[in-house]
């Protein structure tokens, strides 16, 4: 619990310190210490050559800051960076970042420099976070360390996943993509060598954040597997866990002679370990992303039959074989609709309208067609997930359908889905669905994967309640 | 278990490859059937004492880990050319141990039940499809050790083999018995430890009823 308290100060601290914030807007001191002017907290920059930074008072040395310090963010270059956290524990400062690369990854001596970080975490009983941290960013805390350019702005507050992530380039994409379709993301960390801070801390620190209802992790070691595995069950009865886990696993035997370690060569061990512990696994930043999603805006699916609603032949074709498709996630199947569902969908559109399921209702449509055909799925009891094409182009077709599908959705606890394309307009429909409380992809292929999360999350959950 | 775990242990020659017969002993501990087997030393008179026809016949050598590859195997023997196989592979393998095994009947595909080390992870148990053609198919599922009767069926169910529980041509496999023996190796796994390298059960049937180990391989670091 104390390590869940002393994280609350790093993750949304009232003072912080910019160990080489600078002047110059192409440091990385510079762009640290700029990002967080918008933050209003009190901040401490420190630098022997600088004076003045946006008419901030610059101390020469650590040893003239305050000793009420929430957070020490570290900017300068590995050596000096240790250091620098010697000098901070003295003043008493309980929580660091470090950005500077240059430590565990490169060598002897980085390894040596890190080393020394994890015993002065460990001795002084304070958190660091990194090296070779990307920082942090908490849009409702209003705090953002992160110095390379992502979607800060676009990113609204109210998000529900929290993204723990090992890599800097893989967490930035997944920032951009986010940023460019809408995503509720409630906060990034970026681990980077985790020479003390690791993804258990965070994963036990989110796993109580009330703002939190998903977790995702990028990983590329896990080297406490079976802790960090154990956590993530007891995380993963309430809230899903998808871990995005890069680079394959060796087995230990020097000269594997038997058949099992023959076959468990690549990851089929980690593989099956995710399964167990019911964490959902995904194989690149999108998938995360999309997984992440669509598992924070939908809580579950009561089954796997799903109905297809289109103005789009062929896209509503398509989809079917999507469907049917054989995966190992889980599977789906097309629904069959009920005849008096059939019956209320043609008086809604048109007696020629094909309601087998896809329900093709054709580019004649218009917004209350969709709308009712919607209402007959949502109430059909043979339906469990929904899959809307929702396309603008035909003239009946408006973007009051975004409304009117987020009304429905408030209004019915069956997953809806929507596959939206726009031609170059595409990102911003699924932004204003995803404003508008929609999840949305912008293929087929990713829309029908989203409720297969959905239908593997059902079934994780449903299995650890049994066990329970 | 931890008793007989250690009585066995003492009981092996070579500590760190036990050969086929103390291996499928070691199973045995965990409610896992094998055949019944005499193991005959190069001085021994021939013995079928006890076994039923009819029988395999098998070099039995922790020297040895391919033994069908180095026609140290020969199946299909009656009560009448026994005897005789049973000198033919003698004279092959002058100094060895031979197997004289009651050759059970079966129903179904051979899976395999494994365990491996995972330098980050421990141990895993494996199921998959298995026999000769087993690291072809690579039909197979992983968990971790220990794992539990419910999360071995997940792994029957994850293999594309699976549907042979469902009554396929005719088929009646016990599907609940064989993730019980899954779960059983995998306690195996837990309960020997850091020791434990590698281990084999390939191929285990389902044979009178019962899923049977047919050939049991186990390395120690």
């Amino acid at each position: 619990m104390d390590k869940i308290v002393s994280l609350k100060r790093l993750l949304n601290p009232k003072k912080i310190a910019v160990i080489g914030a600078s002047q110059s807007k192409n440091k990385v001191g510079g762009i640290i210490f700029r990002r967080l002017l918008d933050s209003r907290r009190r901040l401490f920059p420190v630098n022997p050559k600088e004076n003045a930074i946006e008419g901030h008072k610059v101390s020469p040395d650590i040893q003239s800051l305050p000793e009420d310090i929430d957070l020490a963010i570290i900017t300068i270059s590995a050596a000096a960076a240790v250091q620098s956290v010697e000098k901070c524990i003295g003043k008493k400062i309980p929580n660091y970042i470090i950005v500077a690369g240059g430590f565990g990854e490169v060598g002897e001596k980085g390894r040596e420099l890190q080393e020394k970080l994890t015993k002065l975490a460990k001795e002084n009983h304070v958190n660091i976070l990194g090296p070779n941290s990307l920082g942090i960013f908490l849009p409702d805390e209003n705090i953002d360390t992160i110095f390379v350019e992502h979607g800060d702005k676009s990113l609204d507050r109210n998000g529900k996943v929290a993204c723990i992530v090992q890599s800097g380039s893989v967490g930035v994409e997944a920032l951009g993509y986010a940023s460019n379709t809408g995503y509720g993301m409630r906060a990034f960390v970026g681990l980077g060598n985790k020479c003390d801070l690791d993804e258990i801390d965070f994963l036990k620190y989110f796993a109580l954040d009330k703002k939190t209802n998903c977790l995702g992790f990028y990983l590329e070691n896990i080297e406490k597997g079976r802790q960090f595995l154990t956590a993530a069950k007891e995380t993963t009865r309430e809230k899903p866990v998808v871990v995005l886990k890069a680079g394959r696993t060796q087995t230990a035997v020097s000269a594997v002679s038997s058949h099992t370690g023959k076959l468990a060569g690549s990851d089929n061990v980690i593989s099956g370990a995710l399964k167990q512990f019911g964490i959902q696994r995904v194989y690149d930043d999108e998938e995360f992303c999309d997984a992440t999603k669509v598992l924070s805006m939908l809580s579950h699916a009561p089954g796997s039959r799903v109905a297809v609603l289109t103005a789009a032949g062929g896209y509503g074709v398509m989809c079917t074989d999507f469907i049917e498709k054989k995966d190992k996630r889980a599977t789906l199947t097309m629904a069959k609709l009920s005849e008096t569902s059939k019956k209320r969908i043609k008086q809604a559109t048109f007696p020629f309208t094909a309601c087998e399921n896809p329900v093709d209702i054709t580019a004649s449509a218009d917004d209350r067609m969709f709308s009712d055909s919607l209402d007959v799925l949502i109430e059909d009891e043979g339906v469990d997930i929904i899959i809307c094409i929702a396309f603008f182009a035909p003239p009946g077709i408006t973007e009051n359908l975004i409304d009117i599908i987020a009304d429905k959705i408030k209004r019915s606890d069956k997953p809806v889905i929507v596959f939206t394309k726009y031609g170059p307009f595409t990102d911003n429909s699924i932004k204003n669905l995803f404003y508008a409380g929609v999840v949305a992809y912008p293929s087929i292929g990713r829309a029908v994967r989203a409720a297969r999360f959905l239908v593997e999350r059902t079934r994780i959950k449903y299995r650890l309640d049994q066990e329970a | 278990m931890e008793q007989k775990l250690k009585r066995w242990f003492e009981s092996l020659g070579d500590k760190k490859h036990p050969d086929e017969f103390d291996a499928k002993q070691l199973v045995k501990l965990y409610s896992i059937k094998v055949p019944r087997a005499n193991r005959l030393g190069p001085d021994d008179q021939f013995d079928v004492d006890g076994i039923n026809p009819p029988y395999v016949l098998k070099v039995c050598s922790s020297n040895i880990l391919h033994k069908t590859e180095l026609q140290g195997v020969v199946l299909n023997n009656d009560n009448e050319c026994v005897q005789d196989n049973f000198k033919m592979i003698q004279k092959r393998f002058p100094n060895e141990n031979i197997l004289v095994e009651n050759q059970s009947s079966y129903m179904g595909p051979e899976f395999i039940i494994g365990i491996i080390k995972d330098s980050a992870l421990g141990h895993a148990v494996m199921v998959g499809a298995g026999g000769v053609l087993t690291e072809l198919y690579k039909d197979t599922s992983f968990r971790l050790a220990p794992c539990s009767v419910n999360e071995a069926k997940d792994m029957i169910d994850e293999l594309v083999l699976s549907p042979v529980f469902e009554n396929f041509r005719g088929m009646s496999l016990d599907k609940k018995k064989l993730a019980h023996t899954i779960s059983q190796v995998s306690i195996l796994a837990h309960d020997l430890g850091d020791k434990l390298s590698q281990l084999d059960i390939n191929p285990i049937v389902f044979s009178n009823g019962e899923w049977t180990a047919l050939d049991v391989k186990v390395m120690f670091e």
